[in-house]
């Protein structure tokens, strides 16, 4: 009782455990622009800092709960609603939070406005758990972001961001910071591959290593197993091998002999196994009528 | 109202006319039924791949009946009854449902046995490659050429879950030429066993294959989907499945589940998969120059990977002592049509020494085919998708 009481909770730990690696931990903060005099305009059509949230996994998020602050001392300064099903990020997609301080105006209208030189954090709904934060540059130009050089990636580190001034570089409010307009892998393979030599070489490379590994490891497998099925065979003969060679010297079976020794006592014994002494009565139920009979209504399904 | 009755019914009528198969059809449908009954006609008459060819024949019917658009019945259409099915299809999960239930249906005895048969599996992969080489100098981009080459393994549930990643526009054409030429591997496979092969070489006897335990019965689909899935977790949805069902099947404890996989799981999601596909090629997608491309790239790649196993197992001989020699007849059954080119080197070995039984040495590579080809898949999804 006692184990199966410690697997389960094993088991649930390992659950819990599951459940709280694959939560928010893919939310991230992915651009941030402060002051904003003549860039994109609000649902109201009011100019306004803003803060884009990204979802850096591959399953959407729910992010209602999690907390965004300017204020590591005041965690919950901003609670994502409840119950707006916008809330919900779509995978590696984001969600723009108006820096406003008129919450009143929705859900995307968060309770307080960002300055250059600020840290921005987002917190888990434990108010504990630091999801992400940023520290805006104190010299962050107006209608210029500080974003993330690629969506999602850097972890904490400042290193990972660039300021965007719109120039060469885009401001990319709710789009992707990298804007991929083909498939970077394919076009590699068009130009560098032309003929699909390296690929062929490559892959089957990968397909006779994997194969050559799997029969590699079946071989050692099987080989172990042999000689413990050999041992075990002499320890129940009374014979006791002192090494692998004694054993397999003692071991002559082959599937043929044993199959040419069976035939030849069959044969001579005219022996049966036990099946035909064992008769077995089942009861049968018949629950039959002309009603749910399907004789009148179908034929046989025909047969080649 | 101002409309008399008879303007009325001839108002209807006419708009009644207009939604009939008659009013829409167009050449390409008559072309693409006619397909479809040609396909029945392989399948009922001469009893190739019946299982496979009825519900794609059949689906080719269903896909290619003439409608006005938003009449809500087309597989293309969002939210119909034929669409919700094919969701199985486009978002690739019927191919690894079918995987489990090859893999509760598959006994591996025969490569635990003698593992080195899962080279000549992973040498006649390289069908799969050669026709994507081929494919690129017909002037396919990589990652059509990836799907189209892909049906070198022989492998319908492959192909499609392959295409549905790389080439959606495709699957419809990759997915027929696949099933297509598995049912035609009896047609394909002697002539090059044959030209590859000398008299002396078909007539290697190989030695019995050892007893093999049931735990190692049971170590394989573990170890095995360990190992692969390391190297190609792209392959994970195809071979996890695999020796998922493998392991119901040799646990000895999950019986029912290995039986339910086997059969009645398998049974529905061919049937479901088949007919989807065939209502997938519709005329406009189907009839085009790329399908003729598509079906002459498909018997490339199959004849470049029977052609490859048979090789290979001449060149290995070349390295095994005297008395472990495989008949070069095994190596056609590297390509994944479990059992069927088994079979064939079975009666093509008795053919030449009526007392030379091949089939469970051809077991070997053939389901070590299934893994070969689910591996390049997975490698394939890892370069170009």
């Amino acid at each position: 009782m006692k184990k199966k009481l410690f697997l389960m909770l094993v088991a649930l730990m390992a659950i819990s455990t599951a459940a709280y690696a694959q939560g928010r931990k893919g939310l991230c903060i992915n651009e941030v622009m402060v002051q904003n005099d003549s860039s994109v305009v609000d649902d109201y059509g009011l100019h306004h800092g803003w803060i884009e949230l990204y979802n850096s996994t591959h399953a959407p998020m729910e992010i209602s709960s999690v907390y965004l602050t300017n204020d590591s001392t005041k965690p919950a300064l901003y609670p994502v609603p409840l119950g707006d099903v916008n809330t919900e990020i779509p995978a590696l997609q984001h969600v723009l939070f108006w820096a406003d301080g008129e919450p009143n105006k929705g859900t995307f209208h968060i309770s307080f406005k960002i300055k250059p030189g600020e840290t921005i954090y987002v917190f888990d709904a434990d108010q504990q758990t630091i999801l992400d934060q940023v520290t805006i540059p104190a010299d962050l130009a107006p209608n210029t972001t500080f974003a993330r050089k690629v969506d999602g990636k850097g972890g904490m580190s400042q290193d990972a961001w660039e300021v965007r001034d719109g120039g060469e570089k885009y401001i990319t409010p709710s789009s992707n910071n990298i804007i991929v307009d083909t498939n970077t892998k394919v076009e590699s393979f068009r130009t560098l591959d032309g003929n699909g030599f390296i690929l062929t070489i490559m892959a089957m490379a990968i397909v006779f290593s994997a194969l050559l590994v799997l029969c590699l490891c079946f071989y050692a497998i099987s080989k172990v197993g042999s000689i413990v099925s050999l041992f075990n065979k002499m320890r129940s003969r009374g014979v006791e091998p002192k090494t692998i060679a004694d054993a397999e010297s003692l071991d002559h079976d082959s599937g043929e002999e044993i199959a040419a020794i069976v035939m030849a006592l069959h044969e001579h014994l005219n022996a049966h196994d036990q099946e035909n002494t064992i008769l077995t009565i089942n009861k049968v139920k018949k629950a039959y009528s002309p009603w749910s009979s399907k004789i009148y209504g179908l034929r046989e399904i025909p047969r080649r | 109202m101002g409309q008399s009755l008879s303007e009325f019914m001839a108002g209807n009528l006419q708009t009644f006319w207009e939604m009939t198969g008659f009013y829409n059809a167009t050449w390409e449908h008559f072309v693409m039924l006619g397909v479809g009954m040609f396909f029945l006609y392989l399948a009922i008459k001469k009893n190739f791949e019946p299982m496979l060819l009825v519900p794609i024949g059949f689906g080719i019917l269903i896909g290619n009946i003439p409608f006005s658009a938003g009449m809500e019945v087309g597989i293309y259409e969002e939210g119909t009854v034929l669409n919700i099915l094919y969701n199985g299809v486009s978002a690739g999960w019927y191919p690894p449902l079918v995987f489990l239930g090859i893999g509760a249906m598959t006994d591996f005895t025969a490569l635990i046995a003698n593992p080195k048969l899962m080279l000549v599996g992973a040498a006649a992969q390289f069908g799969i490659f050669g026709a994507y080489m081929v494919a690129l100098a017909l002037g396919f981009a990589p990652d059509q050429a990836g799907a189209i080459a892909i049906i070198g393994g022989a492998d319908g549930p492959t192909a499609i879950f392959v295409s549905s990643k790389l080439a959606p526009n495709l699957m419809g054409a990759i997915a027929v030429s696949a099933y297509s030429y598995m049912a035609l591997v009896p047609v394909i496979q002697p002539p090059l066993m044959r030209l590859f092969t000398t008299k002396k070489e078909r007539l290697i006897k190989m030695k019995p294959a050892r007893a093999v335990s049931q735990n190692e019965k049971i170590i394989f689909p573990i170890v095995g989907l360990l190992l692969t899935c390391f190297v190609v977790p792209t392959a994970l949805p195809l071979l996890g499945m695999l020796f998922f069902g493998n392991l119901l099947r040799e646990c000895g404890v999950t019986t029912r589940l290995a039986k339910t996989a086997s059969n009645a799981l398998t049974d529905i999601v061919t049937i479901l998969l088949g007919m989807t596909v065939g209502a997938s090629t519709q005329a406009s997608e189907f009839l085009t120059i790329e399908t003729i491309g598509i079906f002459f790239l498909g018997f490339m790649a199959f004849i470049i990977a029977s052609s490859s196993g048979v090789l290979f197992v001449k060149l290995f001989n070349l390295v095994l002592p005297k008395d472990k020699k495989l008949n070069p007849l095994i190596g056609n059954a590297g390509v994944s049509a479990v059992p069927m080119s088994a079979r064939i080197s079975n009666n093509l070995g008795l053919e030449y020494d009526p007392s030379n039984y091949l089939l469970m040495h051809a077991m070997g590579p053939n389901v070590a085919g299934v893994i070969g080809s689910a591996t390049a898949a997975g490698v394939l999804l890892a370069f170009l998708g």
